[in-house]
C-alpha cells in the first residue's frame, strides 16, 4: 500500500483545484462552447461524491469559488458560497443516495449546475445596481449550461468507475 | 479511492457556518463598498494569470507553427492580393493623417483643447472568465499604465474597460456585462444615448433623447460622455427597433467589435482628457 503524506496529498488537491480553474479560462477563451461548461463545479461535485468528506468539500468548495471569483468579474464571494454549499451537499448526498447509480448522477450535477447559476445570479442581482437588466436568454443558457455539466460530469465519473473497477 | 467517514457532525457544522459566514461577508462588504477587496483579486492575478499566459503561449506557438509551416497553400496570391491591398490602404492613410493635421490646427486656431485620444497599447486576451460572467484576462497591467478605467478597444469598435489590474495581469469588463453601460451617440444624427450590457450577446439601448428616427443599420459610436472610452469609436449597430417599453422603445444593439474572437486588444492609455467646465458668471471655461 502506498503511504501518502498529508503535504503531498494537499499538494495534489492544491495542483489539481488550480488546474481547473486556469484551464476552465483558457478553454472558454479558445473555444465557444467551454463557456458552457463549469469545470470546477464539476470537480466540486466529484470530490463531494466520491470522497463522501464533507469537510474536505467544503474546503475544496471554497477554495474553487474563491478562485473563481478572483479571476473573473464576478463578486467575490458568490462563486465561493455557491460551491460551498454544492461540495456539502454533494458530500452529504454521497453518503444518503446511491450515487453510484447514472441516474442519481444526472439529477445531481443537473440540479447542483441550475442551482449554481440561479444564486450566483441572485447575489449579482443583491450587490450590483438595482435597476440592473438581466438578458432574457439566461434561463436558456443555463439549462444548455446544465446539460453539458451533465454530461461531462458522466464522463469524468464513468472513467472514475473503470480506475476504481481496475484498482479493486 | 478510499472513502473517509467523518465520525462527528458537528466540525463540519463549524466548518461550513464559518466558511459561509465569510462568504457573505465578503459580498456584503463590496455591496456596501466599506473595504477594498481589490487586493484578494490582485493576489489571485499576479499567482495564477501567469499560469494562464503559460498554457496560452504554449496553444499559440502550436497553432503558429501549423499556420507558417504547413497551411501554406494559395499563400502566394493572397500574398499578392494583400500587397495591393496594402497599397491602397497606405494611400488612404496618407490621406486621413493629412485630414487630421488639418483638423488639429483648425482646433489649435479655434482656441480647443487636443482630444486626448491617449496612447494606444497592444495587449493580448490570455483567458475568458472561469465564471459564466463577460470579462477577459489580457497581459498588461500596471506597470504598463493600465488601471481601472482603461479603455479597451480593437479597430472594430469598444471591447469594455478595465475593472481589476494587478501588475502585470488586468481583467476586462467586456460592454456585453449586464453591469456595463457605454455613452453613446448616433453617428447619423449625433444623438446621444446610453447602451446598456444584459448578459447575452446584445446590448439593450437604455436612453436616447429621441427614439422616433431609429432604424435597424444605424451606427452608434462613443459619445465621450462617460469620460472612460475616447470619442467617435464605434460601440454597435442597430440589429431592431421593437415596440415601445415604458418610455423607450426595445432597441438591441450588435457591437461591432467581434467580442467573442478577441486575441488581441488595444489598451487606450495616457489618457489625459480635460473637460472645460463653463462658469455661467463669467461665461468663461473654468479649468
Amino acid at each position: 500500500m502506498n503511504r501518502i503524506t498529508t503535504l503531498g496529498l494537499f499538494g495534489k488537491f492544491a495542483t489539481a483545484l488550480i488546474g481547473v480553474v486556469v484551464i476552465q479560462g483558457i478553454l472558454s477563451f479558445k473555444f465557444k462552447v467551454f463557456g458552457y461548461f463549469d469545470l470546477p463545479l464539476i470537480c466540486c461535485i466529484y470530490y463531494g461524491f466520491t470522497l463522501s468528506n464533507p469537510m474536505a468539500s467544503i474546503v475544496i468548495g471554497s477554495a474553487l469559488g474563491l478562485m473563481q471569483d478572483s479571476l473573473s468579474g464576478a463578486i467575490l464571494g458568490a462563486n465561493g458560497l455557491t460551491k460551498t454549499l454544492i461540495g456539502f451537499f454533494a458530500a452529504s448526498a454521497g453518503h444518503k443516495f446511491a450515487v453510484d447509480q447514472t441516474i442519481t448522477r444526472v439529477f445531481a450535477i443537473f440540479l447542483f449546475s441550475l442551482g449554481d447559476d440561479i444564486l450566483v445570479t441572485i447575489l449579482a442581482l443583491m450587490v450590483g445596481p438595482g435597476s440592473n437588466p438581466t438578458y432574457s436568454g439566461a434561463m436558456g443558457t443555463w439549462l444548455l449550461s446544465a446539460t453539458f455539466n451533465t454530461l461531462f460530469g458522466l464522463v469524468l465519473f464513468g472513467y472514475h468507475d473503470r480506475w476504481r473497477d481496475a484498482t479493486t | 479511492m478510499s472513502r473517509i467517514v467523518v465520525a462527528s457532525k458537528k466540525p463540519v457544522r463549524i466548518a461550513l457556518t464559518v466558511a459561509l459566514v465569510i462568504h457573505i461577508a465578503l459580498i456584503s462588504l463590496q455591496g456596501h463598498h466599506r473595504i477594498d477587496t481589490g487586493f484578494i483579486r490582485v493576489w489571485a492575478l499576479d499567482s495564477l494569470a501567469p499560469l494562464e499566459k503559460l498554457a496560452d503561449r504554449s496553444l499559440f506557438g502550436v497553432r503558429q507553427a501549423w499556420d507558417r509551416y504547413i497551411v501554406l497553400i494559395g499563400v502566394h496570391e493572397e500574398n499578392l492580393q494583400l500587397k495591393r491591398e496594402n497599397d491602397d490602404l497606405r494611400m488612404q492613410l496618407i490621406q486621413q493623417q493629412e485630414a487630421i493635421a488639418e483638423a488639429e490646427r483648425i482646433r489649435a486656431l479655434a482656441g480647443f483643447q487636443p482630444l486626448g485620444i491617449g496612447k494606444p497599447l497592444m495587449a493580448r486576451v490570455i483567458a475568458r472568465d472561469p465564471a459564466h460572467n463577460q470579462t477577459i484576462t489580457i497581459d498588461k497591467g500596471r506597470v504598463h499604465g493600465l488601471k481601472p478605467d482603461t479603455a479597451v478597444i480593437t479597430p472594430a469598435g469598444v471591447v469594455g474597460r478595465v475593472i481589476q489590474s494587478s501588475n502585470f495581469f488586468s481583467i476586462v469588463q467586456l460592454i456585453i456585462d449586464s453591469q456595463s453601460a457605454v455613452g453613446v451617440m448616433l453617428q447619423s444624427t449625433r444623438r446621444q444615448g446610453i447602451v446598456r450590457g444584459n448578459g447575452g450577446p446584445e446590448l439593450d439601448l437604455d436612453y436616447i433623447d429621441d427614439d422616433n428616427d431609429l432604424k435597424p443599420g444605424d451606427m452608434f459610436l462613443t459619445s465621450g460622455g462617460d469620460r472612460i472610452y475616447p470619442k467617435g469609436t464605434p460601440v454597435g449597430v442597430i440589429t431592431s427597433v421593437g415596440a415601445r417599453r415604458g418610455l423607450l422603445k426595445a432597441v438591441q444593439v450588435r457591437p461591432t467589435a467581434d467580442l467573442g474572437r478577441l486575441e488581441e486588444v488595444l489598451c487606450v492609455v495616457e489618457r489625459h482628457e480635460k473637460v472645460d467646465v463653463v462658469d455661467p458668471t463669467q461665461g468663461q471655461p473654468v479649468p
